[in-house]
């Protein structure tokens, strides 16, 4: 807890005082100019510090992928990078899974949307009774441990013939995204006043077609936010995956672990197969990135 | 009276037609949600398992898997994990995040491409954040493990000793998770008035005492959200416990969460399972109530 402490309290601190001496020594020699320089600059030389030591644990996986299996276990910074971990990793049952990953993600994220943004616009604008009992079973749906729809959804998909199927996986993620989608659209649909609406109302036009013409572009920054929040978090999935596919369904994280199992702690293979998986995320991340910290406040505080 | 009418009619359009918006996405959650919830607590109340498939409809003890889980140790002792795992980890990333964001808190570049890049802990699958500390507390290929082994100190798997394997996933999961408190403390300080740290800095105000009077009341509301968000999340991390430990050494890391996977999946002990899901169904339940309470007075407030 040191750290944190010293963190807030000293880096911000230390910055005016230095000044205050600064200004009073006239002749400077070029230690002091250093000095004086870090001491202005102290937080963001703190921010950068801990962004080395933050981040290593991740980087420390990127090197270990493209490390030569020979040298796996040395210490060394400065080898050769390779590809083989990735190769190897491609030859095997990957690029499928990897694949279905793509493919669940995607039409998991375009049926939330279709079905929960409607949705998400009426809760908007319409205080009918009950509305708040809506709004409260919606967000137990996204806070419900996923072992509790786990069992109920694997005795029904071996009854239904949906074990191990694309299919399956895309509704059992329905469970978390439709409920994102809902809270997430209901923030920005709240925030564009109604009387555009009206106005166009007024000239005839139907409530879902004002919806599609005037509303909807208006809260197009929110639907992308909120498009890239449900494709992350159906990529990011583990459990489900892990536990309702077995060999044709399964998407890129259960596969790491699948051969982790099979084939033992191959690292090379395990830190190549972890760096595929995180990359859509992080293309998304920089791609996105206003739009997805947007998501991520407005969505974790409502949600 | 015409105009009325017209009106009227206009409300009842309205009304079908937020209807026809609402009615996929509740009857989908009907299916999906409500209907498995209720199967799933139903089936808490028969001895369902694999040895006893005809166990579904058996409903001559409700409470028998309930009773059952109260006397069994193995539970309880889940629940304790639980509470000991969840506490420490919503503690130290409520305190690093809290603490990243004050010191973040700015409009420089730098610090604004630092707040980015610490937020892909959060977002990058739940798997890798596992993986990349399986590396990390794997002594043959740990950075960390290593540079102790070259000082003369070397200390074998954090994960493989009782006294530490908790605290080790505590750490790993307080990395992957404090970027949430960070996102949430930062926003709320964005949308802080400045006049009140104005006047207490020309009062005299040290920078203690600004945290301590008037940045900390005022971001208080965010982080007890924060907090009773990642309290509740807690209860579902799985990848970690599932990749990093497996719930040992022993059962010292097996949280709740994974007890019911391990009766579900390993034993085939659906009804006993589901009993313990349903527990945890409850717990998030209450708590969920309690944040929607919450979040209910301080909108009410503004």
């Amino acid at each position: 807890m040191a750290d944190i402490s010293t963190a807030i309290s000293s880096a911000p601190a230390k910055s005016p005082g230095k000044r205050l001496a600064v200004a009073t020594t006239l002749p400077r020699s070029g230690v002091e100019r250093i000095i004086e320089w870090v001491g202005s600059h102290a937080r963001p030389l703190v921010a950068l510090l801990l962004l080395v030591l933050v981040m290593s644990p991740f980087l420390w996986l990127v090197q270990l992928a493209f490390r030569p299996a020979a040298e796996m276990f040395e210490d060394n910074l400065l080898f050769t990078p390779t590809i083989e971990a990735f190769t190897s990793l491609l030859r095997g049952n990957f690029l499928r899974s990897f694949g279905n990953s793509l493919i669940v993600s995607t039409v998991s994220t375009g049926l939330s949307l279709a079905l929960g943004v409607p949705a998400a616009y009426v809760l908007a604008r319409w205080d009918f009774r009950g509305r708040r009992h809506v709004a409260l079973w919606i967000l137990v749906t996204r806070m419900a441990p996923p072992i509790a729809f786990t069992i109920p959804f694997y005795l029904a998909y071996r009854w239904l013939g949906l074990q191990d199927t694309i299919t399956g996986l895309v509704i059992v993620y329905l469970t978390f995204n439709l409920a994102v989608v809902i809270w997430m659209m209901q923030t920005f649909f709240e925030a564009i006043p109604p009387t555009f609406e009206e106005a166009a109302w007024v000239d005839g036009g139907g409530i879902w077609q004002t919806f599609r013409l005037v509303t909807l572009p208006l809260a197009a920054p929110g639907l992308a936010a909120t498009a890239v929040l449900c494709f992350i978090f159906s990529w990011n999935d583990f459990f489900y995956a892990l536990i309702l596919t077995r060999t044709n369904a399964t998407t890129a994280p259960v596969e790491i672990v699948n051969f982790l199992q099979y084939e033992g702690w191959e690292w090379g293979k395990i830190a190549a197969g972890g760096t595929l998986v995180v990359l859509p995320v992080l293309i998304f991340g920089v791609v996105v990135r206003t739009w997805l910290i947007r998501g991520l406040s407005d969505g974790g505080l409502r949600e | 009276m015409s105009i009325a009418v017209a009106k009227d009619s206009w409300e009842a359009q309205r009304r079908r037609a937020f209807l026809l918006g609402l009615a996929p996405s509740v009857i989908v959650l009907v299916a999906i949600t409500l209907i498995p919830a209720l199967a799933l607590v139903i089936t808490s109340f028969t001895p369902l398992s694999l040895t006893d498939p005809v166990g579904t409809f058996r409903f001559d003890d409700l409470l028998g898997n309930y009773r059952e889980l109260m006397a069994d140790p193995r539970f309880l002792g889940s629940v304790a994990t639980q509470l000991k795992l969840s506490t420490a980890s919503v503690l130290f990333q409520v305190l690093v995040g809290l603490g990243l964001a004050l010191l973040l808190n700015g409009s420089s570049r730098i610090l604004a491409a630092v707040r980015s890049v610490f937020l892909i802990p959060m977002i990058q699958p739940p798997i890798v954040v596992a993986l990349i500390w399986k590396i990390l507390y794997s002594p043959d290929v740990s950075p960390m493990h290593r540079a102790l082994e070259a000082v003369g100190l070397p200390v074998r798997s954090l994960l493989a000793n009782p006294d530490t394997a908790l605290w080790a996933v505590a750490v790993a999961d307080t990395w992957q998770w404090f970027p949430f408190t960070m996102l949430m403390v930062l926003a709320a300080l964005n949308s802080m008035p400045a006049d009140p740290i104005e006047a207490a800095s020309l009062d005299g105000a040290n920078r203690w005492q600004l945290f301590r009077y008037i940045i900390l009341p005022y971001i208080r509301p965010i982080l007890v959200v924060c907090a009773l968000f990642r309290l509740i999340d807690s209860f579902k991390a799985f990848p970690l416990i599932y990749v990093l430990t497996n719930g040992g050494p022993g059962t010292v890391t097996e949280v709740t969460n994974y007890y019911s996977f391990v009766q579900a999946f390993n034993f085939s002990y659906w009804g006993y399972a589901s009993a313990i899901a349903t527990l945890m169904l409850a717990g998030v339940f209450a708590l969920s109530w309690l944040v929607g309470r919450l979040d209910w007075t301080r909108h009410g407030r503004h």
